[in-house]
């Protein structure tokens, strides 16, 4: 059919030009596949497998899912700590964050460093910051040695308390994710349209009205990209609670991905840990649909 | 033409792709040939440097072999050994220790008499009960290099301090308790309080004298002997107050780490780490006894770590001559006369305490004798790491006195005792 609209010249020029482009991608083609199809479409498989590390693999239809709504006691806390953390996460480092990069968006003496400042967390290694925090945290530690010298006042031992470990592993996460939100919202902030800044000024404009009625609407679409990514990212949580709190005390900072790791590479129970995986997987996709669903009523597109 | 440049062009790229992948595939050591690859954890440059030496041995025994050593430290050594097992990748030779071997037993090979005889280990030159160490049920997989049991290290100079009675040989759990109360001051705790399996299971199994596991691999943790016990070492915190509270689930060494801090005036610990807490960093004079003893005697577990034969290796007479070789007179007393471990030799274990300098060397000696003196196998059930994961968070909830060592340990039974 299309070689009816073509030349046959062109079209044995453009066939023989795709044939070689196709020579040139394989090299991807080929480490995609390798390293992206087919883990994943194993992963799949190994769901629906009573799948050792060593020996026998059964195949099991939907037990794992069952096993895990049912009969896993981890699996539930581990699905209720991951919404609790992202619950809690992604508003405040999102908020904080645009907060951030509106306070050093103005032309303040030293935003440079500061900024740079901001980032530091972002680029360090968790382990010294989760190291840090420790140091801070634990009970012969600064705060609440500061807290006893200052004020006589015996604070919880907030890593080993069931409802205050999560604070802290929320906490510390906000601080650490501050900074790459802020980079995003201030590359937003200081391409705003200056023609409708100006006109928003000259009919009057300032301060929050400014803000809330003009900036706002004006970065949406960064708002809307740093949401994303910041549930996302929520979502899979893993390194902070497995050092700050190793997803105690009990099992009550445990995250869905630690709960993974534990089925696949402490137990050996590689299905399970796949069935877990795609649970998760399903609701990060539904979520972000939504949030896309969402995007028409809020998120402005300059054009 | 232009056919044949692209087909070669995907061939080439193919070809890069696999062998990129195969190659890995390779290193990995179960391949034939005359390579052997011995796998073992390593947690720092001198242990590398330590694993080398004996490879080196074991090389100049087998000329004919040629033998690659592969390292990890010991948290991501298992989380990789999991990964070689599922894809086939183990290597030949692979390291294991007594208190991993129930999680990977399908990975490798049980070793029989002849295997053992192929290797050239005679176990009659081996420390009684050292084949027990990497046994499951009966079944040998692996021959120990070391043996270890659990040790109760004290800070000499904060006993002085305080005037605390000093831990000996043949001490009580009433002994114990008044050291550990003594020597707890508002700068630091008596005790140590752990959170590893070892390190915490050690004073109940001791004062309790039963393991919180059957003979038979079943699980026996609400043996009401071993609750008493662990109910007792969890109000070590929040009862007698001679420990500080762990301060988060994730500090798995809180124990030794407050000991060898300078924190805490005890702590119970492996016998592998003797040399360590002896010539520790903030220089405090370090001492050692056994585990006290209780109305049942004092009954500690004999561990250690050694070499199994991966089940799916190609050539496996030759990796049982590395095993050999790496068990060798020569490679145990490296080890022992390096003063890094207690060989399962016995011809060896009197170069580990000549290692050592002369003033520690007899408290040493006579701590080991009378540690191993009264040691029983380590019994495990096939879901022990399990246990092991759900109990140690659930540990820092007792000690901050949220949740009871009773409660902990019910839950524990009634959910993998089925």
């Amino acid at each position: 059919m299309s070689n009816g609209t073509h030349t046959p010249r062109r079209g044995a020029l453009a066939k023989s030009e795709s044939r070689q482009a196709l020579g040139f991608v394989s090299p991807a083609l080929a480490g995609l596949a390798l390293f992206t199809f087919v883990p994943v479409a194993l992963s799949i498989v190994m769901g629906f497998f009573d799948w050792p590390t060593v020996g026998e693999k059964t195949f099991v239809g939907f037990d794992n899912y069952v096993k895990l709504f049912t009969d896993s006691p981890d699996f539930w806390p581990a699905l209720r700590n991951t919404f609790v953390f992202a619950l809690l996460y992604v508003p405040i480092s999102v908020v904080m964050s645009y907060l951030l990069a509106l306070s050093l968006h103005s032309r303040i003496r030293g935003r440079g460093a500061l900024r740079v400042l901001f980032f530091i967390p972002v680029v360090t290694p968790m382990v010294a910051n989760v190291l840090v925090w420790k140091m801070l945290l634990q009970p012969q530690g600064l705060v609440n040695g500061l807290s006893q010298t200052w004020f006589g006042i015996e604070l919880p031992n907030f890593l080993a308390d069931p409802q205050w470990a999560m604070m802290m592993v929320v906490m510390m996460s906000v601080w650490q994710g501050l900074g790459y939100n802020m980079l995003i919202f201030s590359a937003a902030l200081e391409q705003l349209p200056e023609s409708v800044v100006e006109a928003a000024r000259i009919d009057g404009a300032t301060g929050l009205r400014m803000t809330w009625k003009i900036t706002v609407p004006l970065t949406s679409p960064s708002i809307f990209f740093a949401s994303i990514m910041t549930m996302i990212s929520a979502m899979q949580v893993f390194v902070q609670p497995q050092m700050l709190t190793g997803g105690g005390p009990g099992n009550a900072t445990q995250p869905i991905v630690q709960f993974i790791y534990n089925q696949g590479f402490k137990f050996q129970e590689l299905g399970l840990a796949a069935a877990a995986a795609w649970i998760l997987f399903a609701i990060i996709i539904a979520m972000t649909a939504a949030q896309f669903g969402a995007q028409k009523k809020w998120v402005h597109y300059e054009h | 033409m232009k056919k044949m440049h692209i087909a070669a062009a995907l061939t080439a790229s193919a070809a890069l792709v696999l062998t990129g992948c195969s190659a890995g595939g390779t290193d990995a050591g179960s391949a034939g040939g005359d390579k052997i690859v011995v796998d073992m954890w390593a947690g720092s440059q001198d242990d590398t440097a330590a694993l080398e030496a004996q490879v080196a041995i074991a090389q100049k025994a087998n000329p004919d072999l040629k033998i690659e050593l592969r390292t990890a430290p010991w948290g991501d050594f298992f989380t990789k050994l999991t990964t070689n097992m599922a894809s086939g990748n183990m290597a030949c030779v692979t390291g294991m220790n007594s208190g991993m071997l129930s999680s990977y037993t399908a990975g490798f090979a049980q070793l029989t008499d002849e295997d053992l005889a192929t290797a050239g280990i005679v176990t009659d030159e081996f420390a009684d009960g050292a084949l027990e160490i990497l046994s499951n049920k009966g079944d040998v997989y692996g021959v120990p290099f070391d043996m270890a049991t659990m040790l109760t290290y004290y800070n000499a100079d904060m006993l002085a301090e305080t005037g605390a009675p000093v831990p000996a040989d043949g001490w009580t759990f009433d002994d114990f308790e008044a050291t550990a109360k003594a020597a707890t001051t508002d700068q630091h705790a008596g005790f140590g309080i752990g959170m590893g399996g070892f390190q915490w299971q050690a004073l109940p199994i001791a004062k309790a004298g039963v393991q919180p596991v059957k003979q038979d691999g079943t699980l026996d943790l609400t043996n009401p002997a071993f609750v008493d016990a662990a109910t007792w070492y969890g109000e070590l915190v929040t009862e007698q107050k001679v420990a500080l509270p762990v301060s988060s689930a994730s500090d798995t060494g809180w124990g030794e780490n407050q000991y060898s801090s300078g924190m805490a005036a005890m702590a119970v610990d492996g016998t592998w780490n003797a040399v360590g807490y002896l010539d520790n960093d903030p220089g405090f004079t370090a001492g050692m006894a056994p585990l006290p003893a209780g109305a049942n005697g004092s009954l500690g577990l004999v561990l250690g770590s050694g070499f199994g034969i991966a089940q799916d290796c190609d050539n496996k007479e030759a990796a049982l001559k590395v095993l050999g070789s790496l068990l060798s007179v020569e490679s145990q007393d490296y080890i022992a006369s390096s003063g890094r471990s207690y060989p399962a030799r016995v011809s060896s274990q009197p170069l580990y305490f000549e290692s050592l300098p002369a003033e520690f060397r007899d408290q040493v000696e006579a701590a080991f004798e009378s540690a191993f003196s009264n040691v029983q196998g380590q019994y495990v059930t096939d879901n022990w790491s399990k246990i092991d994961t759900f109990v140690q968070p659930q540990l820092v909830s007792v000690y901050n006195g949220q949740e009871s060592m009773e409660n902990v340990l019910k839950t524990a039974q009634s959910q993998f005792g089925k």
